[in-house]
């Protein structure tokens, strides 16, 4: 059974903590658009909100004494401590990272830090993101596969791909799952996109 | 002034009951640049909304370490009306819009979860004909659900009043510019809670408190159109098109 | 940053005061939920002015002055008079408030004055036709001086009291005799506003300055005898129909307790 639920239309009788929702007088309300599926809600927009343990994919913008500043699709740019890093960086260098610190006002730091080669960076909704990977990274494995392209996903929007292989194939495969995001049997529909225009 | 007859045979000027809306179309994410977006089209009034944010907040001594400012900026084209050629950009009238419909929604979006920054909303009115504010609500509403920016609730209204001794719902321009009073509200979509009112002309509590029940019921079915629109944005490929 | 950043944590200091003294049924002053403060109406206090007054509710200060011009009528009321209200939130008024241009605040204030003296229909603009192409037009400025809170009823307790206080013209050969006066504005009825503040479940009448800061939302209520004749909602929040008719209900009673000062 698949419902689309709206802001402020319930989403569960009882307090569950969820992305995409709210609790109020012990039940909890959708915050934004969102599938129910089997009991389960998708969130169909959201606005990305960093959290520790999120991957993300960024530009180097600005080397500061504190650190690198990153472009993360965040209104704030993250940071990578210079004391955390022992790699160097350019500006204008991609990387490939995973949020260590998230301070009450938003403020970002990456650690585990792993610098990518030039390559196509591509701005997705971070809402499809889950989509975009899959489970356990099924539907990203499956693009990897059939493009031929190196590809790495950040939970905060940017996409990387890496050239090589079929980097045309791997945009127009995102934008399917972009504006599909909502259906179901989504991976299948991919596998023959794929197929059918690689 | 001569006041111009408001009824003919009973019935409103466009045949409207007096209860009945003017045709509402509404389309969301017809913007590609925008966060979310969403056109009206209410009776002769053409409105589009675009959302930008939460992004960093200009200038940036303005931002609250408590919570994202919402900003409204909502003006009317210089070719909206039937009248003369208008001046672009913010006045007196778009000023106090602006405040209102932004306060409106400062009720409903959970700006909180996005500190030091700022949310955006751009309404531009591009056709008038009595009723701006209201459709204008109506797309913001539907623009930040398609840029999930997180709101506790809906926003429906619609304009009603005294127009020719009678109480009508969604006041078309004739009844605004010569009817007896006009009273824009809105309400949240769950608890019906009013988040925007306003009011001129002359009114008893009674007749008051009537408006803003049929003004309860008339938001439902805005919701429902909104509601729609925002479903039907998921079933169309490639985005919606802008069919103004 | 400064002044910006003080008023967000004073709003926060006097949010947790207000709703505190709310729960043992009490205000940061001494007084009821729907009392007003001290009320005090001067009229006449300017001579170059065609009428003025300086109205008080408790700390808030606003001078009006109403003056007289000559104007080309508007092209699709072209026998009609106009007159306009605007609001200057003086920097001496409060830390809050620069020079410049007029903020949103100021702005929405005089729109709302203006809608309650259009909507009761005080002035008679018909009789201020001079000649084709020439009409006269009363200006009605609102000096907001002090800023103690609820400026909004301040302002149109000011404006009514001036307009009641203002002498009409002579106009001779189509241009105004400055000084000479065919008699007394006729005014069938004083519009004043009312204005609540809801805070949690609680509203209250004529909010004080630090109140205002401690407000979920904000309903201002305009009345003539009988009458409701405007409203406006502002700030974040919301209300429900019965707390509006409420409001409006208080206001009805309080606007005759308001037009008794003038």
């Amino acid at each position: 059974m698949e419902r689309m639920v709206l802001p402020g239309e319930e989403v569960w009788k009882r307090e569950v903590q969820a992305s995409g929702t709210y609790v109020r007088g012990g039940i909890t309300y959708a915050s934004v658009p969102g599938m129910m599926r089997d009991e389960k809600f998708i969130p169909l927009e959201m606005a990305y909100r960093p959290k520790v343990g999120d991957n993300v994919v960024g530009v180097v913008v600005d080397e500061r004494h504190a650190g690198y500043m990153v472009d993360l699709n965040l209104p704030y740019n993250g940071v990578i401590p210079t004391r955390k890093v022992r790699i160097h960086l350019e500006l204008g260098g991609m990387v490939y990272g995973k949020i260590t610190f998230v301070d009450e006002v938003g403020n970002v730091d990456i650690g585990e830090v792993d610098k990518l080669p030039a390559g196509k960076l591509l701005s997705v909704p971070a809402s499809k993101v889950p989509r975009i990977i899959g489970k356990k990274s099924s539907m990203l494995n499956q693009i990897r596969e059939m493009s031929g392209c190196p590809v790495f996903v950040g939970n905060n929007g940017y996409v990387w791909i890496g050239p090589r292989g079929n980097m045309h194939l791997v945009a127009k495969t995102l934008r399917l799952i972009i504006e599909r995001a909502h259906t179901s049997g989504l991976t299948d529909q991919v596998a023959k996109y794929l197929d059918e225009n690689r | 002034m001569e006041t111009p007859e408001l009824f003919k045979d009973g019935k409103r000027l466009d045949g409207r009951a007096l209860d009945e809306l003017r045709p509402i179309r509404i389309i969301a994410g017809v913007l590609k640049e925008a966060e979310g977006s969403a056109f009206v089209e209410w009776g002769g009034n053409k409105v589009i909304c675009g959302i930008y944010g939460p992004r960093e907040c200009i200038p940036k001594h303005g931002a609250s370490p408590y919570t994202a400012l919402l900003k409204c900026r909502y003006t009317m084209s210089p070719f909206a009306s039937l009248e003369e050629h208008g001046r672009t950009g913010p006045n007196r009238r778009s000023t106090e819009i602006s405040k209102v419909i932004r306060e409106a929604f400062g009720g409903v979006v959970m700006s909180g979860e996005f500190p030091k920054t700022q949310i955006d909303i751009y309404v531009d009115v591009l056709q008038a004909e009595g009723g701006t504010r209201i459709a204008a609500i109506a797309a913001a509403t539907v623009a930040l659900a398609n840029a999930g920016i997180p709101m506790k609730d809906m926003i429906s209204g619609v304009a009603v009043g005294k127009a020719g001794g009678q109480l009508v719902v969604d006041l078309g321009k004739a009844e605004d510019n010569y009817g007896e009073s006009d009273m824009p509200i809105a309400f949240t979509h769950r608890d019906k809670e009013i988040v925007f009112l306003q009011m001129d002309g002359k009114l008893t509590p009674e007749e008051l408190g009537n408006c803003i029940d049929s003004a309860m019921e008339a938001s439902e079915k805005v919701y429902a159109l909104q509601s729609e629109a925002l479903r039907k944005s998921y079933e169309a490929e490639g985005g919606q098109e802008l069919d103004i | 940053m400064g002044d910006e950043a003080k008023e967000l944590v004073l709003k926060e200091v006097d949010r947790e005061l207000l709703t505190n003294l709310l729960a043992q049924g009490k205000r940061m002053d001494e007084r009821g939920l729907n009392d007003y403060r001290q009320v005090k109406v001067t009229k006449g206090v300017l001579s170059t002015a065609e009428g003025s007054a300086l109205a008080q509710i408790g700390d808030s200060k606003v001078l009006c002055g109403v003056k007289y011009g000559e104007m080309t009528p508007f092209p699709d009321r072209p026998t009609e008079g106009v007159f306009m209200v605007m609001a200057e939130f003086l920097p001496l008024a409060s830390p809050t408030f620069e020079p410049g241009p007029p903020s949103p605040y100021s702005i929405e204030l005089a729109r709302v004055v203006d809608r309650g003296i259009r909507s009761a229909e005080v002035i008679d603009t018909a009789s201020m036709f001079i000649e084709e192409g020439k009409v006269l037009a009363i200006f009605i400025d609102l000096y907001v001086m002090d800023h103690g809170g609820n400026l909004t009823d301040t302002a149109a307790l000011a404006a009514a009291a001036a307009l009641s206080d203002t002498k009409v013209p002579k106009v001779v050969d189509g241009k105004i005799v400055r000084g000479d006066y065919v008699g007394p504005l006729k005014m069938p009825d004083k519009p004043v506003t009312s204005t609540f503040i809801k805070v949690g479940d609680k509203i209250l009448l004529d909010p004080l300055r630090s109140e205002e800061h401690a407000a979920d939302c904000q309903l201002t209520v305009g009345t003539i005898d009988g009458r409701v004749v405007c409203m406006q909602k502002s700030g974040a929040g919301s209300m429900k129909k019965s707390e509006v008719m409420e409001c409006v209900d208080v206001a009805l009673a309080k606007g005759k307790e308001l037009r008794s000062y003038i």
